[in-house]
């Protein structure tokens, strides 16, 4: 609260020891939403731009951590919202890597539950292409509900939703998902028929 | 449950928060179910990929807070010129009425009296075709008139008498 106040009348450095406490939650959060380090960047640094200017509404009563939490979620929700969407993805989409850690995993997806950094990347970089499919907000609940195992009320709380439209969020981007991913099956199914007639 | 289609079980909940329970129930059906059985591989995927998403860290770099703080002066100056030009545009706009203000009141004072008692004197002169001495001549003939009659009136009166 005392680093807020000073920082609030114009204290540089109490600003950057802010920073430099939470910078590196701020961008462990915004890293959840962008797979590219420069998109991570300007999330984080338009959060603390934000934050300097909103000094003044933060009151004390929660933590600062929850508060640029907040922020943090507003941000990169609005950061998703403005970025243009990718059409469908389909299987030339992908490349071949990412096709293999498609095939791979479709066997034991349930028992796989640790795999190499490197097919973690695969992974991680098919799952952003999937996801900038969808909407932004399906993005967001996928990405904490699903992916962090964040609970109904958390998310609630930090995007300022009510508890029921998260519910239906997480309900209908589950859904998106799962048929995103179904058609990219699908599609590898066939052409791997396809190759194996030829063969 | 086994007869039931499973595709809303997989989808009102994360599989990972799926009782082992319900897991079973589902693999029950989807070995029998070739529909719930694809709906199912996806969802396992689903998850597995948002996993991976989600389990990608970054940490800042040495030099963010230094970036963060410069982007802050450059918005605080841009800020400040923004206010000292509204500022400004503010004067601007006060002066400039005061000026119209000035330039209106010495257009009314010495511009418009003038013309106004020059107007008047011409519209007097055109609607009676005479000047002012014209008519202070006219009126002292006329009055010189009138007395010559009232004497002539008077006389002729004591003339008649006699």
């Amino acid at each position: 609260m005392e680093l807020a106040r000073s920082a609030r009348e114009g204290d540089e450095s109490a600003f950057e020891e802010i920073m430099r406490r939470y910078s590196p939650r701020v961008f462990r959060f915004a890293g959840k939403f962008f797979k590219q380090r420069s998109l991570v960047e300007e999330a984080a640094q338009e959060v603390f731009l934000k934050a300097f200017t909103e000094l003044g509404s933060y009151e004390g009563r929660g933590s600062m951590e929850g508060w640029l939490t907040r922020i943090t979620t507003n941000t990169c929700l609005n950061l998703l919202r403005s970025s243009k969407r990718r059409p469908e993805l389909t299987v030339s989409d992908l490349t071949e890597d990412q096709s293999d850690w498609l095939d791979k995993n479709l066997t034991d997806a349930a028992t796989q539950q640790h795999q190499s950094s490197e097919r973690s990347l695969v992974a991680a970089d098919l799952a952003g292409r999937v996801l900038h499919t969808m909407p932004a907000d399906d993005q967001l609940v996928l990405t904490m509900i699903d992916g962090e195992d964040a609970s109904v009320k958390d998310v609630a709380a930090l995007t300022g939703w009510s508890e029921s439209k998260v519910k239906t969020q997480a309900f209908r981007a589950r859904r998106r998902m799962r048929e995103a991913v179904e058609k990219l099956l699908a599609g590898r199914k066939g052409r791997r028929a396809l190759s194996d007639a030829r063969s | 449950m086994r007869d039931e289609h499973i595709i809303s079980l997989i989808e009102n909940t994360s599989l990972g928060n799926l009782s082992d329970n319900d897991l079973t129930v589902i693999r029950a059906h989807a070995n029998e179910c070739s529909n719930c059985l694809r709906a199912f591989e996806a969802a396992q995927l689903s998850l597995l990929l948002l996993k991976e998403h989600a389990a990608v860290q970054f940490e800042p770099s040495p030099f963010f807070h230094t970036r963060v703080l410069a982007a802050l002066r450059e918005r605080q100056a841009v800020n400040d010129n923004w206010a000292f030009g509204r500022l400004w545009r503010a004067a601007g706009a006060l002066a400039s009425s005061m000026v119209a203000t000035v330039a209106a009141l010495a257009f009314l004072t010495f511009v418009i009296p003038d013309r106004h008692v020059a107007t008047i004197s011409q519209a007097s002169l055109n609607a009676n075709g005479y000047s002012a001495e014209e008519v202070i001549l006219d009126q002292a003939q006329s009055e010189e008139v009138s007395e010559g009659q009232l004497l002539t009136t008077i006389y002729d009166g004591d003339e008649e008498t006699k």
